[in-house]
């Protein structure tokens, strides 16, 4: 009996002596593909170690407008310890002041500069990028074949892509060459290949330089055109439905399109390929688009949280993302990972993605304390010249004024 | 109704004559009715109706819409019924297991001059649907299941007419192949099957079970699962409404949680509106006191003032916990939680109305007759006059139900995360967000199906109180 | 006296629960709304007294100015109809019939499911390849049938009707036993000559754009007074929905009025649309007062369906001002512009009040 009881104690000393308290740290982030990729992380790869640390993470997805529920959560104080920092929205966050600042707390010595440097005011780093994205041209190997057109390649220009794609619109009535949305986030790529910049010097926009008017006239031109259509065109949710339902041969999107494929569309024969280059510069442009993970600053076990952050974006981490053809990482030192020598159009497809990002002018997908709200006017102006409800100089003129006022507004 | 004619009548007809003329007219009116209002009818549910039978659909995007759907027809059933006895012994709801040995056929037509070849069967390693389905750790039928080659079972000739209304002549071959699960194993829920074949000449027309679609211009029929069994067919939205739809922290079907918060958020609210909008109604409609004025006027405003104007002082009064008074009960923000809906809408000012309204027209005299009994004022109220309000308590209750099962944008604004806190309605929307973007509408009709199911079947049982609350408050709360 | 004081203490002590809510969910909230409208508050930095910078601001931002015509528009047009619908439609079923309980519970159970559902559904019929286009193809398919069927019925019915009174017989042009006769016969016709391949139904292909469009129509009509689609859309789900409603309420008044002023009407010869007009109309003059007030605080406030419709529309084509409201409040892009929010906010409150008041005026003046 008395042994009993000294073992008891003992043990009871022996717990004491591990990590006192088992802590669960909250991550919130997007819905869609995202739970799954970051619950198998948790899984896989992280989640022993933390929970030799005493800590258990959960995620909580959020499946509708990310950007508002987190806003809210942060201002009830019911968001998670960690959570996704979308670069686009970033300044915005940051001004919440309800991200921690990392600098003395994480090495943000291992992370690409540019993508960091979207997370950074003054000085102080306030996510740390989780990985990233930028365009490429997906086309379906079936409907080339049939139409007998060479395959996008990198070495297409504005024109010869134009011409592609309209060859192969010819190929059936219901089949249409490309499958392109009324969205800045796509078109802007191609202005940036002319040479156009988002802001003046002065923070102004320009949208009647020509660099910018012949990226817009090349990209709304195919669906005027009748070569291309737009996703609502076809009844279709987004270009990747497009792909899917082979009711495009391309789509221009990032690798997010990369899972949607494998569950909708299994057996699509896809290839990828670089953006067209501008016809003028003869340089490419791009969108990087990233997300990072921040901490908030309210969380009460902050300590917890960083340990939880480091593990989120750790080497290990963003190995396996990449294996897994999830995600392209953040991380320098991953860029001459073997994966990218695979063969599988999901490789290929990463490492198109991943060289994007230093090939040609390529701007952060971020506009600003503007914020998404510099997107409004172009994408409405892009619609009204797709559906031929006007001519690109209206249509643009219109767009200039109401930005105008939006950027005044934003100063204030 | 005698009716005397209108005009004065021609003379050769006797009022006899007149009177069956007129009978015949009056019959052909009632038909016209009867006619005109089962059109109505039709106006009116047909959109549920039809969304309820296109929920059944694998694509209820399908076009152009049919009522000629696969999931209704008994052939299939009967299809789905013996693979899922072939799969798992399970006719009802399928499966793969160990053991199994699902024999399938597949029919295709070869035009003339070409050589008919069998298609290359696979089993591929496919998650279960887009969107919260993928997170969870499932076993893959690939690890399990192997395939026979598929070999010719039948040759007749036969023709067909393509996309250009032409007809073409040639073959119509059938092959023959069986899915196999040898060795040991889990049981697993689908069994997903690629059927490829090399010249997309070679036309699919029809299976054992009918496909789920045709992937890379016809070259690649794809089954969801081989081996569903008949309700797994039949239901299968359905079933995936509960069975993909899972909360990643708990695990539990978001779906019941969200049907189960709807409840909770309704009753809560019913038991408060009838107590205290009865009291409110009740001091108003009886009592003399100064300051009677006011209430009316400001009971007039709040019905006219939109929500979108009070739901920001709201939000922030409940993210600061009424004041900080949630403490006291250990929560510091009432936002994200059933109690804050709660909280924020123990009485409208919809309901105080209708029940001053009712006790004005209840007489006095009962009243006064238990006033003579030296009752107090709360007495008089729960015996004599709570009882008396039954049939407006009624209308009421079903009024304030409904609003708080339909409501959409309060719970909206206070229930973001996690999922497993949302209501019903605002649920919908999350399905619609996910599912909508990836064309998935059999998964969101199912969903909206069952999530009206509850109050339809309150409003078969209780329509009485239903009409009669319309002609209290118009419909609204 | 004292029990004068005491019933006083009893209304309150009864009126407690009701009159903390309201005091702290409305009086307190929109005192707060009017406060914060003065300020450029954002959830997260302590507010600031910004004059009314707010108010300015409203009128040069687009997207108020569009969610105020869409408001506009789509009050006017779904009050209008819903309400004239309503009262035609409770006339029609204001019979003693048979069975009535069963239509009108029929009638009534677009409205019992949640507006969600509804709007799910019809967000699903009015996708591009959806049940609308379809029934639209059909009938321009089958619009020959249509025309001919419909030439058919009048002659027929004017040959039924002539001969009928040749022989003697009070007969209308409308009477309902020869109008019977007509339908089958066209109906029957009709089939015959389409089943014989002498009237073949054209190859017409309707593919109408509800959703993805900024189309507003009419076109000849000025911005101000133009409707967007994808918000006539939102208009045919809403008046689907809300019809039974009214309808209800009208007929419930229906029923009050003594069957025999109708009968007096019909032996004065009076047509059933004079009928409408000189007897319905009136005697439920009350319950329109009702409904078109309820419809414009309902229509007025319209947001479920914005939010639903979400991204399948340009928001432009359906933003309201409720939404609006809730976007600057939640914006996500940026911070949250509790400020701004909330002078919209006041805007859309003065407008309701000055609408609601306005018809008031204007339906009093008329029934005097």
């Amino acid at each position: 009996m008395k042994r009993t009881t000294a073992l008891l104690l003992a043990s009871t000393f022996t717990l004491a002596a591990t990590p006192t308290f088992a802590q669960t740290i909250r991550i919130q982030g997007y819905g869609g593909q995202d739970p799954a990729i970051v619950q198998r992380l948790l899984d896989e790869v992280i989640g022993a170690d933390l929970e030799a640390e005493g800590i258990t993470v959960q995620y909580e997805p959020i499946e509708t407008d990310y950007n508002a529920v987190i806003t809210n959560n942060l201002s009830a104080g019911t968001a998670g310890d960690v959570f996704y920092m979308p670069g686009e929205v970033a300044p915005g966050f940051i001004a919440t002041g309800k991200a921690l600042p990392l600098n003395d707390l994480v090495d943000t010595e291992p992370f690409i500069d540019s993508l960091l440097e979207v997370y950074t005011q003054d000085g102080q780093v306030y996510g740390i990028p989780k990985d990233f994205n930028t365009l490429a041209v997906f086309y379906n190997q079936d409907l080339f074949d049939e139409a007998e057109v060479e395959y996008p390649s990198a070495d297409d220009t504005f024109t010869t892509f134009t011409e592609k794609i309209r060859a192969v619109s010819e190929l059936d009535d219901e089949i249409a060459g490309a499958c392109l949305p009324a969205d800045f986030a796509r078109m802007g790529a191609f202005a940036y290949a002319n040479g156009w910049q988002p802001f003046n010097e002065d923070g102004s926009v320009n949208l009647s330089d020509e660099a910018f008017t012949t990226a817009f006239d090349f990209y709304t031109g195919m669906v005027t055109e009748g070569i291309a259509v737009q996703p609502s065109d076809v009844g279709a949710g987004w270009p990747g439905d497009c792909l899917a339902q082979e009711q495009a041969a391309v789509a221009i999107e990032g690798a997010w399109i990369l899972g949607f494929l494998r569950d909708n569309a299994p057996n699509l024969a896809f290839g990828v390929a670089p953006l067209p280059k501008s016809d003028t510069t003869g340089e490419r442009g791009n969108f990087t688009y990233s997300v990072a993970w921040a901490v908030n600053a309210d969380s009460p076990n902050q300590e917890a949280a960083v340990t939880v952050l480091e593990a989120l974006t750790s080497e290990e981490a963003q190995q396996f993302i990449l294996e897994q053809g999830l995600a392209i990482p953040s991380r320098e030192a991953l860029s001459n990972n073997p994966y990218f020598e695979e063969e599988t159009p999901e490789a290929q497809a990463n490492l198109t993605i991943f060289e994007g990002a230093s090939d040609g002018n390529v701007l952060g997908f971020q506009f600003g304390n503007v914020g998404t709200d510099y997107l409004t006017p172009l994408n409405n102006a892009m619609t009204a010249v797709m559906t031929g409800q006007a001519d690109t100089q209206g249509a643009l003129e219109g767009a200039q004024s109401e930005l105008d006022a939006i950027i005044e507004r934003a100063a204030q | 109704m005698a009716q005397a004619p209108a005009r004065p009548l021609t003379n050769y007809h006797g009022a006899q004559d007149i009177e069956r003329w007129q009978a015949r007219r009056r019959w052909a009116r009632a038909g016209i009715v009867y006619t005109v209002m089962l059109l109505f009818s039709i106006l009116f549910l047909g959109p549920l109706l039809f969304a309820t039978v296109s929920s059944l659909k694998e694509n209820p995007l399908e076009y152009p819409p049919t009522l000629a759907i696969p999931q209704l027809s008994p052939r299939n059933w009967s299809a789905a019924a013996s693979l899922g006895r072939a799969g798992a012994g399970a006719p009802l709801w399928g499966g793969f297991a160990p053991g199994a040995e699902v024999p399938f056929e597949v029919t295709y037509f070869v035009p003339e001059g070409l050589e008919a070849t069998p298609p290359a069967v696979s089993v591929p390693r496919r998650r279960p649907g887009g969107g919260l389905g993928a997170v969870q750790q499932i076993e893959y039928a690939a690890d399990y299941a192997s395939v026979t080659p598929a070999q010719e079972v039948g040759r007749e000739p036969g023709g067909y007419v393509d996309e250009d209304g032409e007809t073409l002549t040639g073959e119509v071959v059938t092959y023959g192949f069986r899915v196999l699960y040898e060795g040991d194993g889990p049981k697993v829920d689908r069994l997903p099957v690629d059927v490829e074949v090399e010249e997309r000449d070679q036309v699919f027309v029809s299976s054992t079970l009918a496909l789920s679609r045709l992937e890379r211009r016809g070259r690649v029929a794809s089954y969801d699962n081989l081996a569903p069994g008949a309700l797994g067919y039949t239901f299968n939205n359905y079933a995936r409404v509960f069975k993909e739809a899972r909360s990643i922290t708990t695990g539990r079907s978001l779906f019941l949680s969200w049907t189960l918060n709807s409840f909770v958020i309704a009753l809560a609210k019913v038991v408060s509106t009838i107590l205290f909008a009865s009291m409110a109604g009740y001091a108003l409609a009886r009592l003399h006191f100064p300051g009677k004025n006011i209430i009316f006027v400001l009971i007039l405003f709040a019905q006219m003032i939109p929500g979108q104007v009070n739901f920001i002082s709201n939000y922030l009064v409940l993210r600061d916990g009424i004041f900080g008074l949630s403490r006291l009960w250990g929560q510091a923000s009432l936002l994200n939680s059933l109690s804050g809906v709660i909280l924020s809408g123990l009485v409208g000012a919809g309901a105080v109305f209708i029940m001053k309204q009712f006790f004005e027209t209840i007489p006095r005299e009962v009243e006064e007759a238990a006033m003579i009994d030296g009752t107090t004022q709360w007495q008089r109220f729960f015996r004599v006059v709570m009882p008396m309000a039954r049939p407006a308590l009624g209308a009421l209750t079903i009024l304030t139900f409904q609003g708080a099962w339909n409501d959409f944008f309060w719970p909206l604004v206070v229930l973001t995360t996690p999922e497993d806190i949302k209501t019903l309605p605002i649920g919908l929307l999350t399905f619609r967000n996910i599912y909508g973007a990836t064309g998935d509408w059999g998964l969101i009709l199912a969903g909206a199906v069952m999530s009206a199911l509850p109050i339809i079947i309150l409003f078969i049982v209780f329509q009485r109180y239903f009409l009669e609350g319309v002609s209290y408050g118009g419909g609204k709360e | 006296m004292r029990s004068k004081q005491q019933e006083v203490v009893a209304a309150y002590l009864f009126l407690a629960p009701f009159l903390i809510t309201l005091a702290l969910f409305f009086l307190y909230a929109t005192v707060r709304a009017v406060f914060f409208s003065f300020t450029d508050y954002d959830l997260f930095n302590a507010p600031r007294w910004v004059g009314l910078q707010n108010y300015a601001n409203l009128f040069r931002e687009e997207n108020f100015l569009f969610a105020l015509r869409n408001s506009l528009v789509f009050a006017a047009v779904v009050t209008t109809l819903q309400t004239f619908g309503a009262l035609v439609m409770a006339a029609v079923l204001n019979q003693r019939i048979r069975g009535l309980n069963f239509f009108r519970a029929a009638y009534y159970m677009p409205s019992v499911t949640s507006s969600v559902v509804i709007t799910l559904i019809f967000l699903w019929m009015y996708q591009r390849e959806g049940l609308f286009n379809y029934l639209a193809t059909q009938v321009a398919s089958y619009a020959p049938q249509l025309g001919v069927f419909a030439l058919l019925l009048i002659a027929l019915q004017i040959i039924q009707v002539l001969i009928e009174r040749t022989r003697g017989y009070p007969a209308r042009w409308l009477d309902p036993a020869l109008f019977a006769i007509s339908f089958l016969v066209a109906a029957a016709a009709t089939w015959l000559l389409t089943f014989l391949g002498i009237l073949l139904p054209r190859d017409a292909e309707v593919d109408f754009t509800w959703l993805q469009t900024s189309q507003e129509v009419p076109g000849a009509f000025p911005m101000a007074l133009r409707a967007p689609v994808p918000l006539i859309a939102i208009m045919i789900q809403n008046i689907f929905t809300t019809i039974p409603t009214f309808m209800l309420m009208f007929l419930a008044a229906l029923q009050d009025v003594p069957k025999s002023y109708y009968e007096a009407a019909s032996l004065d010869g009076a047509t059933p649309a004079q009928q409408f007009f000189s007897i319905t109309v009136p005697s439920v003059q009350p319950v329109t007062f009702l409904v078109v007030t309820l419809g414009l605080i309902g229509t007025l406030q319209m947001f479920d369906q914005v939010a639903i419709f979400g991204n399948a529309v340009p928001i432009r084509s359906v933003i309201t001002l409720a939404y609006f409201v809730y976007q600057r409040m939640f914006p996500g892009a940026q911070l949250p512009e509790v400020g701004f929010a909330s002078a919209a906010a006041m805007f859309l409150a003065v407008l309701t009040l000055l609408i609601v008041l306005i018809q008031r005026r204007f339906i009093r003046s008329e029934a005097s």
